[in-house]
This record gives structure tokens, C-alpha cells and sequence, in this order.
């Protein structure tokens, strides 16, 4: 494994954790506000509100509530499957936002939300008071929509659609598996937390397989009728993984019309709606998502189970001083990722801010960018540019954005390079 | 590296613009790729103002190809590049 882009990673890791950042050097400007936004969950979103809070007006005192000391990032997570990263190169802290930016860490859980006394309950039994909240709950998994499958099943079929546990699980297993063994990966409906993750993910394990039990296959079982990035991915793994022989590393399949209808646990098995059954050495079932548990307590989310946002400011349309980002709110057709958490952090910064100083909110834009590794020389990406249109409606700035040029070898290439640049870029602008 | 960028972002200077902030909220997203110092993405603090403007639309009409800032910057107006250029080029 000790090709090009491993090394470049591992260097470009290494080089992100050796900067250090004396960000109070750059908050120049302080009003008298005194008002205190208090910031739940510690993931992209979260980190980069509480960071843009304070760079933007430091007379507002932050607080950012997060029970975990170490985040394990889900962007380039993937990546591990194919041995370019490990846990410990994926793991962020908020030590700088604490030390650079003057944001009071709560290392908590919150347990309840009063609006109405504007005040957050947290598990050690403290009334945290705010002015506006802003919340960054993340996504949770809706566990009863598979019979035969639940929370504990996700210990032996893992997820790992959040990063930690559950990702060296399922590396685990497929170090485990005989050469000639069936990986399924089983992927939900839209929206879920990054449309083509699950696609990343294949090709990640199909570029290990190849190289250490090549009669091993993928089989993707998608509740969905097309992907995002879908001719990219799938002219990669022509090339590199056979797509399209009777030798094929990955074979994808919709079973929009022939949903899955329970799981064997006792064999590994998935039942469709027609009958159909699929066995795999290691099930990697994606469940359906919704917000964070925190948000649907707190009456954020609607019967979508997520959460509906006024998108210019990010308020809730449900409490007008609470406001939802990232991945638990619905900002479509923006997509739920980390790059777009980020963006979508920074314009809810701006208006918190416009709305605490008594100013007029600002026209904002929103930037997603998300790249995907194929090979660790086969990078793709696609991009959105996206504002409010007449309608006050998120729309997508028309003849903007897209995916990569299909065929680009060159491209390719530095799209690979560029995918473990921005996302180190990514966690410095948002954790550094 | 970031720190110049950083250093640009406080909202209540004196004689701020809602036209500004609204520069603001776009160059603000400029960060989330250009914020390491890494090889294979540059910073743009070495640029002045003028260097990134023409850059970005020499991007915008494909005359300058790259393989994602084409996609992106024919999402906003000459104007809009312009007011973003002087943003963080200032700094």
C-alpha cells in the first residue's frame, strides 16, 4: 500500500497536525452584545458555527456542548478500507477551538431543550441559558425498518455510517473473510448523510480486495433507482474493478421496486419483496436516517424526521431562536455532507450575528464539494452553487456546478490528490 | 496561513456593508478547500486582489482550465467575483 497518495495523505496529515494557529490574532472585531449562543454537537457543523461565531463578533460569548473529547471524522473514513488512513489520522479534537477562539467547552450530553426558557438541560444536571441556540445534532438511524434487523444487529452487520467502532468493524470483517466471500452493502433511500459514500465505500474495499482476495465480490443493494456521481463510478470500476464482465468486483443492483423485507441474522441473509435472497460473509446495511435524537425531543423535526429551517438564517420554523445545520436540518437540495454542513454553519453564523446586533439579514450562498476516491489515484467530484431563488427557496445556481469530466485520466488523477486536500483543508477551517 | 483570512472576517468593523457581509458569506466558503496549507490545494494568500479576480473569471469562461473552480465560479456574477477578489485579497 505504500503507493503515491498514501504517502502524500499520511504527509498531509502529518503536516495538518503540526500547524498551529493563533486564531485570536484574527478576531477584530467585539460588540457589545454579551450574548451568549450556545452551540449542540461537536461534528463539522457544530465545530465551524462556534468558530465563525466568535470570529465574527468576539462580545459573543460561545458555548459549544459536546459529550465526546475526540470526533472521528466521516469524511475520508472510507479511505481506511483501502488502507490510506487509520482512526488515528481521522480524529479531531477542540483544543484550538477552546485555546484559539475562546469557546467555552461543555463536555456533555444535552438531555433537553426548554425553548420557551431558552435554557439547555445537560446529563450532569447544569441549566445552560442562551439567547439563540444553534443546534448540529447529526443524523441517528431509524432501526425498525428492516424486520430481523435492530440496534444490536448493527454490532454484527455494521453500519459504520458513523466513524469510529463501527468502521474498524467492518474492516475487521472483511480482513476476516474467506477470499471468494460476498460484501453487501446495503443502502437506504434518499436523504441520508452523503449520497455517494456508499459508492466511495465499495470502491475503497474493492481496491483492497483486488489486491488481497480478488474472488471476492461487492454486491450493492440500492433502495434508490440511480446515485450520485453514478457514470463516474461506474466507468471506474470498468476500469479498475471489471464492471461489466462475468468477473466483476462490484456488482450494483436497485431493488427500488423489490425492497429488502427482512433479515436472517442466523445466515447473513436479506429477503426482497419478491423473494429474493442475498447472502453475504458481511452485510454492511446502511439503515434509513433521521435527525439526532436531541432534535426530535426538542420538537425540531417534522414528519420527515428532520428538521424544517428558514434557510436564509437557519431558524427553525418550529422555534424562532433555535437554529438547525447540517446533516439533522433539510436544506435540499443541498446535500447532507460535512463541506455543506460547514457552508451551511457559516451563513446561520452570519445571520446569528446580524440578529443579535438588530441588522438585516444577509443574501447568503451556499458551496458544496464532495470528492470521492475511486483508486488512490482515481478521484472524481461533484459540486453545487446554491441560493435563495424567487420563491425563497434553496435553489441550485443554474450552469454551476456538476460533476468531473468523464474520461479525464489526467483529471482523474489530481482530482485523487485533490480529495486528501480538501479534506484536511476541510477539518483545519473547521476544528483548527 | 488561514490567518490572514481569518484576520478579514470581523462583521462589525466600522463602516461594514450589508454589501460586504453578503461578499463575506460567499469568500467565507472559499476557506473550506483553501484553508491548508497543502500542496495539492493552494491558499490564496499570496494572491492579490486583482491575480484572483482574473483567475476567477478566466475560470468562469473556461479559459483557464482547472478541474472544479470552472463548475464553481459560473456560480455567481462578474460582479460578485470581483467583490470576492477584493475580499481576500485585501487581506
Amino acid at each position: 500500500m505504500a503507493d503515491w497518495s498514501r504517502r502524500r495523505f499520511l504527509q498531509l496529515a502529518g503536516l495538518s497536525g503540526a500547524a498551529s494557529l493563533n486564531g485570536c490574532a484574527g478576531i477584530v472585531s467585539k460588540s457589545n452584545s454579551k450574548a451568549h449562543v450556545v452551540v449542540v454537537g461537536g461534528g463539522f457543523g457544530g465545530a465551524i458555527a462556534a468558530k465563525t461565531l466568535r470570529q465574527l463578533d468576539a462580545g459573543i460569548k460561545v458555548t459549544l456542548i459536546e459529550p465526546k473529547a475526540s470526533y472521528i471524522t466521516c469524511p475520508g473514513s472510507n479511505w481506511l478500507f483501502a488502507g490510506l488512513t487509520n482512526i488515528k489520522n481521522l480524529s479531531v479534537d477542540y483544543r484550538a477551538l477552546s485555546a484559539d477562539y475562546g469557546i467555552n467547552l461543555v463536555s456533555d450530553s444535552v438531555t433537553r431543550v426548554d425553548a420557551e426558557r431558552r435554557r439547555v438541560m445537560v446529563a450532569g444536571g447544569e441549566a445552560i441559558a442562551y439567547d439563540r441556540l444553534v443546534m448540529a445534532p447529526g443524523i441517528d438511524f431509524r432501526w425498525d425498518t428492516l424486520p430481523g434487523y435492530g440496534e444490536a444487529s448493527a454490532q454484527i452487520f455494521p453500519h459504520a455510517w458513523q466513524a469510529g467502532p463501527q468502521t474498524l468493524l467492518l474492516q475487521q470483517q472483511i480482513q476476516a473473510m474467506n477470499d471468494g466471500g460476498v460484501v453487501v452493502i446495503s443502502v437506504p433511500a434518499e436523504p441520508y448523510r452523503c449520497p455517494p459514500g456508499p459508492y466511495e465505500r465499495a470502491s475503497m474495499i474493492a481496491w483492497w480486495l483486488k489486491q488481497h482476495k480478488p474472488k471476492s465480490k461487492i454486491i450493492i443493494l440500492d433502495a434508490k433507482r440511480s446515485f450520485s456521481k453514478q457514470k463516474l463510478f461506474e466507468a471506474g470500476w470498468a476500469k479498475h474493478f471489471g464492471c461489466g464482465t462475468a468477473n466483476s468486483l462490484i456488482e450494483w443492483q436497485s431493488i427500488a421496486d423489490n425492497p429488502l423485507v427482512g433479515l436472517d441474522a442466523q445466515t447473513g441473509t436479506l429477503t426482497t419483496d419478491f423473494g429474493d435472497k442475498i447472502r453475504g460473509q458481511v452485510l454492511n446495511i446502511i439503515p434509513p436516517q433521521q435527525a439526532g435524537r436531541i432534535a426530535r425531543e426538542s420538537g425540531l423535526t417534522d414528519a420527515s424526521g428532520w428538521c424544517p429551517v428558514e434557510p436564509q438564517s437557519g431558524r427553525s420554523k418550529f422555534h424562532e431562536t433555535i437554529h438547525v445545520i447540517g446533516d439533522a436540518a433539510h436544506y435540499a437540495p443541498i446535500p447532507k455532507s460535512a463541506f455543506a454542513a460547514n457552508s451551511e454553519a457559516k451563513a446561520c453564523a452570519l445571520a446569528v450575528v446580524a440578529l443579535l446586533n438588530g441588522r438585516p439579514l444577509p443574501e447568503v450562498h451556499w458551496l458544496n464539494t464532495c470528492y470521492s476516491l475511486i483508486t488512490p489515484r482515481h478521484g472524481i467530484s461533484v459540486a453545487g452553487v446554491y441560493k435563495l431563488d424567487a420563491e425563497r427557496n434553496i435553489g441550485m445556481v443554474k450552469g454551476a456546478g456538476g460533476v468531473s469530466r468523464l474520461g479525464d485520466e489526467q483529471a482523474a488523477i489530481l482530482e485523487a490528490g485533490y480529495a486528501g486536500g480538501a479534506y484536511l483543508s476541510l477539518v483545519r477551517d473547521s476544528f483548527g | 496561513m488561514i490567518r490572514l483570512v481569518i484576520a478579514a472576517i470581523g462583521l462589525l468593523a466600522a463602516g461594514i456593508s450589508l454589501a460586504e457581509i453578503e461578499t463575506q458569506a460567499i469568500a467565507l466558503n472559499c476557506r473550506n478547500c483553501h484553508a491548508a496549507d497543502s500542496s495539492e490545494i493552494p491558499t490564496l494568500t499570496n494572491l492579490s486582489a486583482e491575480q484572483i479576480n482574473r483567475m476567477l473569471l478566466d475560470y468562469k469562461s473556461d479559459k483557464l482550465p482547472a478541474t472544479l473552480m470552472p463548475r464553481i465560479a459560473k456560480g455567481y456574477s462578474d460582479e460578485e467575483l470581483k467583490a470576492v477578489a477584493d475580499y481576500l485579497g485585501r487581506r
